[in-house]
């Protein structure tokens, strides 16, 4: 069975706040001054969007969704280290 | 009646990680408070899905796992930013100057 309404347990409302400061932290990821800081701020939105995922597919009982939730960690992982690993190589300057 | 404390706790902790990233002045200072939000708001919330869930046991089991790859994954991811943004040619602007402290 699944609810229509996925705002009746609080964790509905959960996923109303993760949505709400991922909103406040794409200030961070438009506007940020150096590059570290857009890379912050993308894969702390990811692990925000992980988090509704899990809450997500508990609240409407489908649960091979939790999966999903695992690979996008791991691409999260990947990105960040690709990404880190591009930092290093920019600032040596070649 | 656990889950929903532990729920309303890992929120909060959600929305102090993110006003710290807007407000704070450093790429450094930022990642503290990224991380800080990221590892334990997410464990906390993911705990306390596992607690409300009425599923079998390898639904809570999966998300536990879940919980335990996020406390791996991302301390090592926050460990390599910063790496990066110093090679990068970033240099901290807080420096903790505790003499000055007490000798104004």
């Amino acid at each position: 069975m699944v609810e229509e309404n996925l705002l009746v347990t609080p964790f509905g409302w959960g996923v109303l706040v993760l949505i709400f400061t991922s909103i406040l932290l794409t200030y961070r990821v438009l506007f940020g001054p150096t590059l570290p800081d857009r890379i912050v701020g993308l894969n702390t939105i990811t692990t925000k969007v992980v988090i509704m995922i899990a809450i997500l597919s508990v609240i409407s009982k489908q649960y091979f969704l939790i999966d999903l939730a695992v690979v996008l960690l791991m691409v999260n992982a990947v990105g960040g280290l690709i990404l880190s690993k591009y930092l290093e190589r920019r600032g040596r300057g070649d | 009646m656990i889950e929903y404390l532990l729920l309303a706790f890992g929120e909060v902790i959600m929305i102090f990680g993110a006003l710290g990233i807007i407000r704070f002045p450093d790429v450094y200072t930022r990642l503290h408070a990224a991380t800080k939000c990221d590892t334990g708001g997410a464990m906390t919330i993911l705990l306390a899905l596992a607690l409300y869930t009425d599923a079998s046991v390898f639904i809570k089991l999966k998300l536990l796992v879940l919980a335990f790859l996020i406390a791996l994954i991302n301390p090592m991811i926050s460990h390599a930013i910063a790496k990066g943004a110093y090679k990068y040619g970033i240099k901290p602007k807080v420096v903790v100057d505790m003499y000055a402290w007490d000798n104004p």
